[in-house]
C-alpha cells in the first residue's frame, strides 16, 4: 500500500510539474524553480526513486560550475550521449527536480538516461546522498557569500558529507585547491585530479593568498611553488606533508593568452594535445582541464577532445558578447572576490579603449552583504586606467561601488553613477568609439536585469532555450 | 610632516567580510592629507611591539582560523595588546577582533575559551546568526550636520556583554547590535573601538575614520591642530543612501 502511495504521488507531481512549467513557459516565465518546488513537496522521495534510472554527473564548487557544465555538455554531445541538464543556475533542489522531471515521460520513464547536474554546495550535501551521482566534479572553493554559505571549511564539508555515502561514486578534483583537493583524501572512491602545471603561469599580479593560507589538516603555512591565483597553486605542508596530488590531466603550457582566448597544453594520460580555448582567463583554463577529465572518462579520443573545447562557447552571462550598435558589448558575472579577481586579471589583457560599468545589487541571490568588494584587487585597475575611457557605477549598491573605486585609485570625476539600465546602456555607447569594447561586469540578479533590458533591445535569446 | 604606523594584526587570518578595507580606508584618508602612513601586518610568529604602532586594527575570522592563531595570541601577543589598550593607543577591533579583545567566549556546549581579557566584555554562542544591515547612532560623532549615524553590516553568532568601565559605541537604530537584546552595539575603552559593523565600516563612515586618525595623531603629536576637511561627497552619498534605505 505504502508503496503504491509513493508511486501515486509520483505521478501526481509528475504531471502537476509538467503542467507547471508549460503554464509558466507560455506566459514567458523561466519556470525553472517553482514548479520542481512543489513537485518535491508533493514527493519527497523524488530523487531517490530516480537515481538509479539515471547516469547522474553532478558539478559543485565555488566558481566556474555553469561554465563547466557547459563543456561537460559538450563532450556528451560529442559522445552522442542524450542527455538533461539544469540551465541557467536553476541549481537548487527545486530546480533540479524540475530538471529530472522534464526527462521523464507522463508515465514515470526516462526518456534519457544520463543527467548533467550543476549543484549549488550547500545543496549538494543533501541531493547527492539521493542522486548517487556516478561522477562528481568539484571546481573548487572560495569564499563567496557569506551571509549565505557561512565560513568556507562549512561549505567544504557540505560537500564532503554529500560525497561520504557514495563509495562508486567517481571524483574530479581541483589538485591546485588544497580544499578541493582534501575531498580525494582517504576516501574509497576513484580520484582524477586536474590541475595546472608547476610554473605554468607568470605570477605577477598575484593577489594574496587570503581564503586557505594554512594546512586543512596540521594548521601549519603552507609553502608554495607556484602560486596561479587565490590559494591555488603548488602547495605543501612542511609540517604533515600534505602536499598537492598529482594531477592526471594537467595543463603543461600556455602558449597564448590574451583578452579573447588561451592557447594551452594539456597533458592526458593517454598524450598531449594543444588546445585554443574561446574562453579567456585562468580560471576557464580550469573548467578546461576539468571537462577534458569527463571526456576522457567518455573515451574521446584526442581529436573529440580538441573539437569540443575549441568549439565551446561561453554559457548565461559568464561571459557573453553581443553586438551593440557597432561596439563589442561583454558581459561577465561577477559574483565572489576570486572570481572578481579573475576577471579584472583578464582586463588587463584588454589592448584597446574600453568602457566599463559595475552593476551590484544585494538581494538574497547575490548576497546581501556586500562587503567582499573590499577583497577584490580594483587597485589593478590603474595597470589599464588610461586605456578605461569612463568607469560607470550601477545597482542598488552603486554608491558602495563608486567608493570603493575610489578607494582604489580611480579619479572620482571619472566615476559615473547611473541606477538606470537603459540610460546606462546609452550612456556607455556614447562615452566609447566605434568597434570598442563596452564591459558590463554584474552580480547575479544585476544580470537577469540586464539580459532582460537586452532582450527587449537587443533581442537577445532567453537563457533558459 | 606627520607620519602614521598602522598594525594590521592577523591580515591572513583575521580577514573576512572586506576588513582590509578599513586599512585602506585609513591610509587614504592619511595620504589625500599628506600624512605619511606606512602599514606593518603582523601575524603568527611574528613580535607585537606595540610601542611602534599609532594605530592598531583586528579584524574576524572564520571558525577554523580562530582556532589556528589561539596559541600565538595567547601566548605572545596578549600582553602587548593589554597594555596597548591600556597605553591608550588607537585600536580598532571588528566582529571576531571585538570577542577576542573579551575575557572568554563560551561555547554552545558551555565551555568558556579564555580570551585576550583586555576589555571587560565577554561572549556567549547564540541560538542563531545576528545576520543584516546594521545601523547605529554614536554619541561622539554627533556634530551640527552629522547626526552621528553609522552603517555597515553585521554577521555574528556571539551575543556580547559589556562589563563595568566599558562604554557601548553606540545605540542600534537598526538591526541586531551586541546582542540583540540590549540595543547597544560595539564597545568602547580607552582609545580602543570595537564593533560588529563591517562591510565596510571606515570607507563609508569617513567621520568615524577621521576620528581615529585624529586620537592617533592626537597621541603622537600633542600640538596637532586637526585634520584637513576632504572631499567626501561619494562617500556621505553613499552612506546618507544606505542610511535611509535601512532606517525608513
Ligand atoms: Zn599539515
Amino acid at each position: 500500500m505504502k508503496k503504491f502511495i509513493v508511486k501515486f504521488r509520483i505521478g501526481v507531481s509528475i504531471i502537476m510539474t509538467k503542467f507547471l512549467v508549460f503554464v509558466l513557459r507560455l506566459m514567458g516565465r523561466g519556470g525553472t524553480s517553482l514548479p520542481g518546488k512543489i513537485a518535491l513537496k508533493i514527493c519527497p522521495e523524488l530523487f531517490s526513486e530516480f537515481s538509479d534510472r539515471f547516469r547522474i554527473i553532478m558539478i559543485t564548487g565555488t566558481n566556474g560550475k555553469t561554465t563547466t557544465s557547459r563543456i561537460v555538455a559538450g563532450m556528451l554531445d560529442q559522445a552522442g550521449i542524450k542527455y538533461v541538464t539544469n540551465k541557467s543556475g536553476a541549481n537548487l533542489s527545486s530546480g533540479i527536480a524540475t530538471t529530472i522531471v522534464s526527462a521523464l515521460s507522463l508515465f514515470g520513464k526516462p526518456l534519457v538516461r544520463t543527467a548533467l547536474l550543476e549543484t549549488d554546495e550547500a545543496a549538494f550535501k543533501t541531493i547527492a546522498p539521493m542522486l548517487k551521482p556516478e561522477l562528481v566534479i568539484v571546481t573548487n572553493f572560495f569564499r563567496d557569500q557569506l551571509d549565505r554559505f557561512g565560513e568556507l571549511y562549512t561549505t567544504l564539508s557540505n560537500v564532503r558529507e554529500g560525497i561520504k555515502g557514495s563509495p562508486d561514486t567517481k571524483l574530479i578534483l581541483n589538485a591546485d585547491d588544497s580544499l578541493c583537493a582534501s575531498l580525494g583524501r582517504d576516501v574509497p572512491n576513484q580520484v582524477i585530479y586536474f590541475g595546472l602545471g608547476d610554473k605554468v603561469y607568470p605570477d605577477e599580479y598575484i593577489e594574496a593568498n587570503t581564503d586557505a593560507a594554512f594546512c586543512i589538516n596540521c594548521k601549519s603555512r603552507y609553502n608554495y611553488h607556484s602560486s596561479f591565483f587565490g590559494h591555488l597553486g603548488h602547495f605543501q605542508c612542511p609540517s604533515c606533508g600534505y602536499e598537492r596530488p598529482h594531477a592526471q590531466i594537467e595543463c603543461t603550457q600556455i602558449l597564448e593568452y590574451d583578452n579573447l582566448s588561451s592557447t594551452i597544453e594539456i597533458q592526458m594520460p593517454s598524450g598531449k594535445i594543444t588546445v585554443k580555448l574561446a574562453l579567456p582567463g585562468l580560471y576557464n583554463i580550469y573548467n578546461a582541464l576539468a571537462g577534458a577529465a569527463i571526456g576522457r572518462i567518455l573515451d574521446l579520443d584526442e581529436n573529440e577532445l580538441t573539437h569540443v573545447l575549441e568549439g565551446f562557447e561561453c554559457g548565461f552571462g559568464r561571459m557573453e558578447s553581443l553586438d551593440v550598435e557597432g561596439r563589442n558589448l561583454r558581459l561577465i558575472l561577477v559574483k565572489n572576490p576570486t572570481g572578481f579577481n579573475q576577471v579584472l586579471r583578464y582586463l588587463l589583457t584588454q589592448n584597446d579603449n574600453c568602457v566599463l560599468a559595475f552593476i551590484i545589487n544585494d538581494k538574497l541571490a547575490d548576497g546581501t552583504d556586500i562587503s567582499w568588494l573590499w577583497d577584490v584587487d580594483f587597485e589593478i585597475l590603474s595597470f589599464i586606467a588610461n586605456k578605461i575611457r569612463k568607469f560607470f557605477v550601477s545597482g542598488i549598491r552603486a554608491e558602495d561601488m563608486a567608493v570603493r573605486l575610489k578607494y582604489a585609485g580611480i579619479q572620482h570625476e571619472n566615476i559615473f553613477i547611473e541606477h538606470d539600465s537603459e540610460k546606462l546602456i546609452s550612456k556607455m555607447i556614447e562615452a566609447s568609439g566605434e568597434k570598442e569594447t563596452l564591459y558590463i561586469l554584474p552580480t547575479y540578479t544585476a544580470m537577469l536585469d540586464i539580459r532582460k533590458n537586452f532582450k527587449e533591445r537587443f533581442n537577445l535569446k532567453e537563457f533558459w532555450e | 610632516m606627520y607620519e602614521l604606523n598602522i598594525c594590521h594584526l592577523y591580515p591572513d587570518l583575521l580577514n573576512l567580510y572586506g576588513d582590509r578595507g578599513n586599512i585602506i580606508s585609513l591610509s587614504k584618508r592619511c595620504q589625500w592629507r599628506d600624512i605619511e602612513v606606512n602599514v606593518q601586518n603582523i601575524s603568527i610568529g611574528d613580535t607585537f611591539c606595540y610601542d611602534g604602532y599609532d594605530i592598531i586594527f583586528m579584524g574576524g575570522g572564520q571558525d577554523y582560523e580562530q582556532t589556528i592563531l589561539q596559541d600565538d595570541l595567547m601566548n605572545n601577543k596578549r600582553k602587548g595588546i593589554i597594555e596597548a589598550v591600556e597605553s591608550g593607543k588607537v585600536f580598532l577591533a571588528i566582529c571576531g577582533g571585538f570577542q577576542l579583545l573579551g575575557k572568554y567566549y563560551r561555547t554552545h556546549t558551555g565551555k568558556d575559551i579564555e580570551c585576550i581579557g583586555a576589555l571587560n566584555l565577554w561572549t556567549h554562542a547564540g541560538e542563531t546568526r545576528l545576520i543584516g544591515n546594521l545601523v547605529f547612532q554614536v554619541d561622539f560623532l554627533k556634530t551640527q550636520n552629522h547626526n552621528g549615524y553609522v552603517v555597515g553590516f553585521e554577521n555574528h553568532a556571539g551575543k556580547s556583554y559589556l562589563g563595568e568601565g566599558v562604554k557601548p559605541l553606540g545605540k542600534v537604530i537598526k538591526g541586531f547590535g551586541n546582542n540583540g537584546e540590549d540595543g547597544f552595539e560595539g564597545a568602547v575603552y580607552k582609545n580602543t573601538f570595537c564593533t560588529y559593523s563591517h562591510g565596510s565600516l571606515l570607507p563609508k563612515n569617513p567621520a568615524l575614520a577621521d576620528h581615529l586618525i585624529m586620537l592617533a595623531l592626537l597621541n603622537k603629536y600633542p600640538d596637532f591642530q586637526g585634520l584637513a576637511p576632504l572631499d567626501d561627497e561619494l562617500e556621505n552619498l553613499t552612506r546618507n543612501t544606505l542610511i535611509k534605505r535601512f532606517t525608513e
